[in-house]
């Protein structure tokens, strides 16, 4: 590996670059790059120094928390509504991108046509931001968890069906030889040899998904999804922080509690098959 | 220049494996230190450059006007013993997506102030004075080279140039040659020797033919304690007394001067 | 027919253990459905009002191109300097948070505490936070995006500075350096490559957080979208949608071929 010649008084090629000398170009590159990003966005240590003060006028404001908040069921509905949205949407796409898995998995699919264009559907929809997909949801279907829901299923598409036809197509092809060998169908080679093989991953995936979706839940509830996001988007908005961050904790509450059941669920079934 | 007074170490069970370790060792020698594997041999050399520290005893490094006591030294103290004492190890201990040339380089990081080794690197003359070192064992062509680009026989040589370029007044070697094969094992102690005329050398080694083929003297090991301190031409009943009943190897016919 | 019973009923059987956890999981699915106002008749309603969108989508606003070139900026002005001050943030602390840099074991629990802490927190909430601080603006989505990226970056990056081969630090101890000359001269060559790796794909992250930030008051090309969107003018929420996705693909290209290029000729060291 040839490094740069650094000037010298000897005629030889020399060995040793200091560090500037290595990423000078890079590096300046770089540094204007970012002071120039710094100076287009107006950040400057000004607005830090400014921040401060903001900062703790907001945690007076803040606290006590304002509990009365959830005493007005719409508040606590909410929480019902980014939980319904993630664990329907979650479920619905699970169930879409398992069959498109199967059109996807290089060892299950009934041509390879059909699996190009199931591979492009999930590659496609990986690309496309959920914003957008949300954002004319709620043109087509209104405002409301509906859309989130929607926007969420359409959302795990991508990634779960990826991970799905992954998991199929390394799948022991030794049991489905023998089914196929016995004379069953293509659908019943999947469910007695493809799917036992692949449930767990299947469903570790689709809990970790699931995770996802309800932190994303939070933020489409801001641009039109329902939920708790929205609740706690208005309450800021308003100014009222001590809703907000009431809000906030139950909110933080709630999805860690959904994570830790989504965890307990993954180890319990993981370790079940595991034991089988 | 090196002076060790009644080592003691504990393992980590409780059970002592230095007893009572004392020696001296003057700049000009090679000495070579034979024991079983387990009975503290890499312990002894780690209290020695303070990387570990010893239960009991003295460790005093001595560079004519500089007499310091190792033991009980932390941070800064310690380092500046430590920039006197160079150390090689068993198998690769280079930073390998360094160069060799910067491997070598790093030898001298106790002596430059932190700031300038991190702002500005090694300084032109201190880039020659490696370029020697890298001479002298024999691969300065390798001086460009990704470190893990080397061969086991490589490597140790610029780890012998990295600690010729610290310029200790000691120099620990851990086992320096269990790795290489015979052919390499042969010319990394050719280069190792020599090393002798600017510091001394402590070196451990699996193999009493080897030190009795490249050391001034050497140093038994047995149940914590020094057993044999003397010439390195060993007789095969001091061997057996070191080593118990398991000998490395046959030990080469000399005449026995035990 | 009685055979046919037989069946059904062998059939049912072997399947009831299955029984309480699928009702279960009905249960919750018709709740979830009801919750969420799944209504099949606003789906039905939805299709012809969706060719109806379709239809006033196309063709794209021309004209509104060369005006969404600098809110596409914007949005990925905010991605970098947010990711960049995230891995600043995160590679201090996982100094303190690597076992083999940091042997106080208090401090170093906190900040793995601390990270892991930031990594539960929903990144909605990160950034409504800093809105309420500072206001709307890219200033607050640079924060958000910083403080989002600093648990998971942080903690990738300890768990790399942990792996390395602890040798090389040992003779550096050896030769008398300090604490900051190891770091540099033993850890950081061998860990580059995986800090390089994380924060790239971080940064492909956070792009398509900035666009969602975007929407929700940072500015931007998400901003943009919505807006249009809102004032029903959907030809050029059509040209800002394309502008997105022009994005997205770019910056995964990028990467791709960033990563392909430092790791595939070990430039970097």
């Amino acid at each position: 590996m040839n490094k740069h010649p650094k000037k010298q008084k000897q005629n030889e090629e020399v060995h040793y670059q200091r560090w500037y000398r290595r990423w000078f170009w890079p590096g300046s590159f770089f540094m204007l790059l970012f002071v120039w990003c710094l100076f287009a966005l107006n950040i400057s240590p000004r607005q830090f120094w400014e921040g401060i003060p903001h900062f703790f006028s907001l945690v007076s404001e803040m606290f006590p928390p304002n509990w009365a908040v959830f005493t007005r069921g719409k508040v606590l509905w909410s929480i019902l509504e980014v939980l319904s949205m993630a664990f329907l949407g979650t479920f619905l796409g699970t169930l879409f991108s398992f069959f498109l898995a199967l059109l996807a998995a290089g060892n299950l699919t009934p041509s390879p046509l059909v699996r190009t264009a199931a591979k492009w559907l999930m590659a496609a929809e990986r690309a496309v931001p959920t914003l957008i997909i949300i954002l004319l949801l709620v043109v087509v279907v209104g405002l409301g968890p509906f859309a989130g829901m929607i926007a969420l299923a359409i959302g795990s598409v991508g990634m779960l069906g990826k991970l799905f036809a992954e998991a199929m197509e390394n799948v022991d092809p030794k049991p489905l030889e023998s089914l196929v060998s016995t004379g069953a169908s293509k659908l019943q080679v999947i469910r007695y040899a493809v799917l036992p093989q692949v449930a767990p991953s299947l469903i570790a995936n689709t809990l970790y998904k699931f995770d996802i979706n309800l932190r994303a839940a939070l933020f489409l509830g801001v641009v039109g999804g329902g939920g708790i996001g929205f609740e706690l988007h208005l309450a800021m908005s308003l100014f009222r922080y001590a809703d907000a961050l009431a809000i906030t904790v139950m909110t933080l509450v709630v999805v860690w509690l959904a994570e830790k059941i989504s965890d307990y669920l993954r180890r319990r079934i993981i370790g079940q098959e595991v034991l089988q | 220049m090196l002076s060790v007074k009644n080592i003691a170490k504990k393992l980590p069970d409780g059970r002592l494996l230095l007893r009572d370790i004392s020696f001296e060792v003057k700049k000009g020698e090679f000495v070579g230190i034979l024991g079983e594997s387990g009975v503290g041999k890499t312990v002894l050399l780690r209290c020695i450059n303070g990387l570990t520290t010893p239960d009991s005893g003295e460790v005093i490094i001595n560079g004519g006007h500089y007499a310091q006591k190792i033991n009980g030294k932390k941070g800064k103290d310690l380092r500046e013993i430590q920039r006197h004492i160079g150390m090689i190890f068993q198998g690769s201990i280079l930073v390998k997506r360094l160069s060799v040339l910067e491997n070598v380089l790093t030898g001298r990081l106790g002596r430059i102030s932190p700031i300038r080794s991190l702002v500005y690197g090694f300084t032109d003359d201190e880039v020659e004075v490696a370029l020697e070192a890298l001479e002298k064992v024999g691969v300065r062509h390798l001086a460009d080279r990704q470190a893990q680009t080397l061969s086991g026989g490589e490597m140790q040589r610029v780890a012998i140039a990295r600690a010729l370029f610290q310029e200790p007044y000691l120099l620990l070697a851990d086992e320096p040659v269990s790795n290489l094969d015979p052919k390499n094992t042969e010319m990394v102690l050719d280069y190792l020797q020599p090393l002798t005329r600017q510091m001394a050398i402590v070196g451990v080694f699996h193999s009493p033919k080897l030190v009795s083929q490249y050391c001034t003297r050497a140093i038994g090991i047995k149940d914590g304690v020094v057993l044999y301190d003397g010439s390195p031409h060993i007789s095969p009943s001091m061997l057996i007394a070191i080593y118990g009943t398991d000998l490395p190897e046959q030990p080469a016919r000399q005449v026995a001067v035990a | 027919m009685i055979a046919m019973k037989l069946t059904a009923i062998k059939t049912l059987s072997r399947y009831r253990s299955y029984l309480f956890p699928v009702s279960i999981l009905v249960l919750l699915l018709w709740g979830a459905a009801v919750v969420s106002r799944v209504d099949p008749a606003v789906l039905a309603a939805g299709i012809p009002r969706g060719i109806d969108l379709l239809g006033h989508m196309l063709p794209p606003d021309w004209a509104a191109f060369p005006q969404l070139m600098a809110p596409a900026l914007k949005t990925l002005q905010i991605a970098f300097v947010g990711t960049v001050f995230g891995i600043l943030a995160a590679f201090v602390v996982s100094l303190f948070a690597a076992a083999n840099i940091n042997p106080n074991r208090a401090v170093r629990e906190t900040m793995r505490g601390l990270l892991s802490a930031q990594r539960a927190l929903p990144d909605l909430i990160i950034l409504l936070f800093f809105v309420a601080i500072v206001g709307l603006g890219p200033f607050p989505g640079v924060m958000a995006l910083a403080v989002s990226s600093v648990g998971m970056l942080g903690k990738l990056f300890a768990d790399a500075i942990e792996e390395v081969d602890p040798r090389p630090m040992e003779a550096l101890v050896a030769v008398g350096a300090t604490k900051g000359q190891i770091i540099r001269y033993a850890v950081l060559p061998q860990v580059m490559p995986s800090l390089i790796a994380n924060s790239l794909y971080r940064f492909d992250t956070n792009i398509r957080m900035s666009i969602f930030l975007g929407a929700v008051g940072a500015g931007g090309i998400g901003f943009d979208l919505v807006v249009s969107i809102r004032l029903l003018d959907y030809q050029t929420a059509f040209s800002a949608i394309i502008v997105v996705l022009i994005l997205v693909l770019a910056c995964e290209k990028l990467s791709d071929v960033l990563r392909t290029r430092l790791f595939g000729q070990e430039v970097l060291r």
